[in-house]
């Protein structure tokens, strides 16, 4: 296991920028993950952690080597990828073990490692067969066991779940979850699903722009996202962002909310909102923060009820998101399928303002940081 | 189509239109037999039954003597050995110019896909225009080269010559075909371990086979059937069997024989209709996805 | 490729790092090197040879006494040249025209399920594998004035039967014709026939649905949809037009007189035989020419095509 060290790392084709100077640094056994849309520069940043494309400035460094203009097969980097890329003329059992013959390992010791590998991710009864013989959940295991046969000091996934259905990413997913518990080992996981990103990752890097927007656990980005970008990008259903009027009541700022009644909500930093009094800025409330009115909150100090008017509701099972207007902007909500909410009624629902955030409308800017 | 008409009663007018279809097919079907029905009826006659008889009147008795002379003994311009010494020839040119321009085909198709560098599209570009300029922009130019390198009037020179031009539609078969397969294999093996050329050999020759079949056809039979190069590159005794053929048909000394001209284009159209035959599925399909998409 | 030799060169490139000279990063551009240097030679430094050539006055061996455009006035002054260029317009238009349509309707035919397509492909498709000298020979054979295709026609019954095109030079680039379009259409009808095979199995379905007959499925939905195909073929036949020279040499050998000839041929005879090595290197620029014209559009429109993909 090792540490890895990306500093200052800049990559530019010509005069376009793909990456502005990434600095990351992850400890051995850590768990990153890259989210962003396509586009942001995580596969190029990827690749030059791997040695596959060159830095223009920078460095990156591997258990403390700097490994920056080292050619990617001395990284001791292993890597899946998410078109798995078996070598489609080689058995289960060769893809695994080429890495290590290609490091001129013995025939003795790749079987044993081959048949650890196998064990570990029940794929013993596969080896013998070709790449397009096997199942797409199948090929995912053994680019895995690829990526583990050498084990190298840090492994990079590239979407290494994209390709498969809903119901395999959520089992593979688990999985990758134990092996990396595990084995402890360091891992830089790209990928687009956030609900992966929120279950595997120790820390999770949101890029856009060739820019790291925010590099923190989970949590914290869910809960304190450093800018509209990252708060947008995080969470599904995403965070709602309500233009909102902050007024002054009793000399202390609030926030103006307009559905066929008009309150004003708390918000726990009102200092932050000083200097935007009489202005409009963007109130971000998680949709789960908006719900049927809970008892057990009442009277709490961030919590508003209010009648809002149903537009739709979206039944998922667990919960059921209603779509509704407020300060003339759509907005989701999650409520509870027992309350009565039915299309054009209006009903009363509870808005918990105790984790809102709040950012510039034109810079997106968080203004309560 | 048909499974249109599949479930429905196939009218009468529907059966008409078949009939006339079949019978559209089969009539050009004969034009295009013809040709080769004539030749071979003609090579089994004798010169007398040629001259009294008509192009499909079949020869009273098999007459192999004109392939026996076609073979061994008709005169070809100067000399009267027959087209053997010629056929082998063009053996002798065809089968390295074949393996060298596929081999380096495969070569710059892999590295043009797979190993991109700053110019390596911008060179393709420049190489696919090498398959379609007319071959007689270059043809003094390289007279010239090949005196200076020693090899004009000689086999060698014609593999040369072959090789040079045939790597351009051979790297474009191989490009098409290497565009196929993912970059990430190449990354993978790169990760692996393995170097420029072990992912060649190990991962992507391996899985190659199908586009090497295609332009081995198809290189053997430009190769074979080229007379350009032949009549302008090579000496007396190294043309090959099309420029022999040629210089057969058209030298009259007595009698025109028709009989044994026809064994001898026969003969030199052999090695290459035996390979369509064979292997004519491959070549269809290779020249359909590979040399026409670009 | 120039500016990154010169910064291997200097050991350090633009930004500073150091340079990496291991092997293992030249090995692309080192195995295509023979390639690059044999294009740049062998294709393009001939083709400006040629051009050079062809403003001397070179004549057995070539010489560099420059004479401007003096090779191409006599060029088109040259009756045998005009006579050449008519030819392959004549030749060159007809071959295409013919393959085209032979290729485009034996295509849809044969995709009409017909039982013996396999072996009906392989008899329209053989004739692409011989050599143009057989072919030649073979043709000559059968439309040979005295014992050919006339005499059979005769013996039939036909008493007033006439077919002397071979020797007829008003009528004998229809020979070359005739046999170019009995090799060549079978390939055109095979790339037609793949083509049809990939479009859109939807598309037929929705067009029937939508009440359209076999017929105008075909000429509404389907062959719009063969395009590029189309174009494809164009550029193949039309090359092969335009360096057509073994089949007239084995055919006619472009007689009679030099009422056959092909700018292929004419070049040949000039560089070869009879020691115009200006005149014959001109005539070839003028053939580059005409294939650059076809050629140039084609490429950038499948080069453009690629970008959009």
């Amino acid at each position: 296991m090792a540490n890895l060290v990306i500093d200052n790392v800049k990559k530019s084709y010509g005069s376009t920028e793909i990456l502005k100077g990434i600095n990351i640094s992850i400890k051995a056994g850590e768990f990153l993950i890259l989210v962003g849309p396509s586009g942001c520069g995580k596969s190029t940043l990827m690749n030059s952690i791997a040695g596959l494309e060159d830095v223009t400035e920078g460095r990156i460094l591997i258990a403390d080597n700097d490994v920056t203009y080292t050619s990617p097969k001395d990284r001791d980097i292993a890597m899946v990828f998410q078109s798995y890329a078996l070598y489609p003329n080689m058995t289960v059992e060769q893809n695994i073990s080429f890495g290590l013959e290609m490091r001129k390992v013995p025939k003795a010791e790749r079987d044993v490692e081959v048949q650890r590998v196998a064990d570990m991710l029940q794929i013993d009864h596969l080896l013998n067969r070709k790449p397009a013989q096997l199942s797409g959940g199948q090929r995912q295991r053994v680019a895995m066991g690829r990526a583990l046969a050498r084990r190298p000091q840090l492994y990079l996934f590239d979407e290494p779940l994209s390709n498969l259905d809903a119901k395999l990413r959520v089992e593979m997913r688990t999985e990758i979850k134990k092996l990396h518990k595990k084995l402890g080992t360091t891992i830089v996981y790209v990928t687009h699903d956030q609900i992966e990103a929120m279950t595997l990752a120790d820390r999770i890097a949101v890029m856009k722009d060739g820019e790291v927007q925010q590099l923190g656990s989970p949590q914290e980005i869910y809960d304190n996202p450093a800018n509209l970008f990252v708060a947008g990008f995080m969470g599904s259903p995403a965070m709602n962002f309500i233009p909102t009027k902050v007024v002054e009541k009793d000399g202390v700022p609030m926030l103006e909310l307009a559905t066929s009644t008009t309150v004003a909500l708390p918000f726990p930093k009102p200092e932050s909102l000083k200097d935007y009094v009489g202005k409009t800025i963007l109130l971000g409330l998680r949709p789960e923060m908006i719900t049927e009115p809970q008892p057990h909150k009442e009277g709490q100090p961030f919590v508003t009820t209010t009648d809002v008017e149903v537009e739709v509701t979206e039944p998922m099972g667990a919960d059921t998101m209603i779509l509704t207007r407020v300060n003339d902007a759509e907005i989701n909500c999650r409520s509870n399928p027992m309350y009565p909410a039915e299309a054009g009624s209006i009903i009363k629902m509870m808005f918990d303002t105790s984790k809102a955030v709040v950012f510039d409308q034109k810079s997106g800017r968080r203004l309560d940081l | 189509m048909s499974n249109n008409t599949v479930g429905r009663k196939s009218s009468g007018l529907d059966k008409v239109f078949r009939i006339a279809l079949y019978t559209v097919l089969i009539v050009v079907a004969s034009f295009y037999l013809m040709p080769f029905v004539v030749m071979l009826i003609t090579s089994l006659k004798d010169v007398e039954e040629i001259r009294t008889g008509t192009l499909l009147s079949l020869p009273a008795s098999l007459h192999f003597d004109s392939w026996a002379k076609a073979w061994s003994s008709a005169c070809t311009g100067s000399s009267c050995g027959g087209i053997s010494p010629y056929f082998l020839n063009s053996f002798q040119i065809v089968i390295p110019a074949v393996m060298i321009s596929t081999l380096l085909g495969a070569i710059n198709g892999y590295v043009i896909s797979l190993w991109k560098f700053r110019g390596s599209d911008l060179f393709f570009a420049a190489l696919l225009v090498g398959c379609f300029i007319p071959f007689q922009v270059i043809l003094l130019p390289m007279a010239r080269t090949l005196g200076w390198l020693g090899i004009a009037n000689t086999t060698t020179g014609l593999v040369f010559v072959h090789v040079v031009y045939g790597v351009a539609f051979t790297t474009l078969f191989f490009r098409n075909f290497y565009q196929s397969i993912p970059g990430e294999l190449v990354k993978a093996a790169r990760l692996d371990g393995a170097g420029f050329f072990t992912i060649f050999y190990r991962i992507i020759l391996p899985v190659s086979t199908p586009i090497i079949v295609v332009t081995v056809i198809w290189q053997f039979t430009q190769i074979w059937n080229d007379f350009l190069f032949g009549v302008a590159f090579s000496g007396f005794d190294t043309q090959p069997v099309t420029v022999a053929l040629n210089n057969l048909v058209n030298t009259s000394f007595g009698g025109k024989e028709y009989n044994v001209d026809m064994a001898a284009a026969i003969i030199a159209a052999l090695p290459t209709l035996a390979v369509y035959v064979f292997a004519g599925k491959y070549f269809v399909r290779g020249l359909t996805a590979g040399a026409v998409k670009g | 490729m120039n500016t990154e030799a010169a910064n291997s060169g200097s050991g350090q490139t633009q930004s500073g790092r150091p340079a990496r000279l291991s092997l293992a990063d030249w090995m692309p551009k080192i195995v295509m090197a023979p390639t690059v240097i044999v294009t740049l030679v062998c294709i393009y430094g001939y083709m400006i040879w040629t051009a050079v050539l062809s403003f001397t006055n070179s004549r057995m061996l070539p010489s560099y006494n420059f004479v401007g455009f003096d090779q191409y006035e006599r060029l088109f002054n040259n009756d045998r040249w005009i006579v050449a260029l008519t030819n392959l317009g004549i030749f060159g238009g007809m071959f295409i025209a013919i393959c085209l349509f032979l290729g485009v309707t034996l295509a849809i035919f044969l995709d009409q399920k017909i039982r013996a397509e396999g072996a009906l492909r392989t008899i329209y498709l053989y004739p692409m594998a011989i050599s143009f000298i057989v072919t030649g020979t073979a043709w000559k054979w059968l439309l040979n004035p005295t014992n050919g295709l006339e005499k059979m026609m005769i013996d039939l019954g036909f008493e007033d039967f006439r077919f002397n095109w071979l020797a007829d030079p008003d009528m004998v680039i229809y020979c070359l014709v005739i046999a170019a379009v009995w090799q060549a259409s079978g390939f055109v009808m095979a790339l037609f026939l793949a083509g049809l095979r990939g479009v859109d199995g939807d598309l037929i379905k929705a067009a029937h649905l939508d009440g359209a007959s076999t017929f105008t499925t075909y000429r509404r939905i389907i062959l719009p949809s063969l395009k590029p195909v189309f174009f494809s073929a164009l550029v193949i036949l039309s090359h092969i037009a335009i360096k057509s020279f073994d089949l007239v040499a084995a055919l006619t050998n472009g007689g009679p007189g030099y009422s056959s000839d092909l700018p292929a041929n004419f070049m040949y005879a000039h560089t070869f035989t009879r020691s115009q090595v200006g005149l014959g290197s001109a005539s070839a620029m003028v053939m580059l020419g005409c294939v650059l014209a076809i050629l140039v559009p084609y490429l950038y429109s499948e080069l453009r095509g690629e970008r959009h993909e």
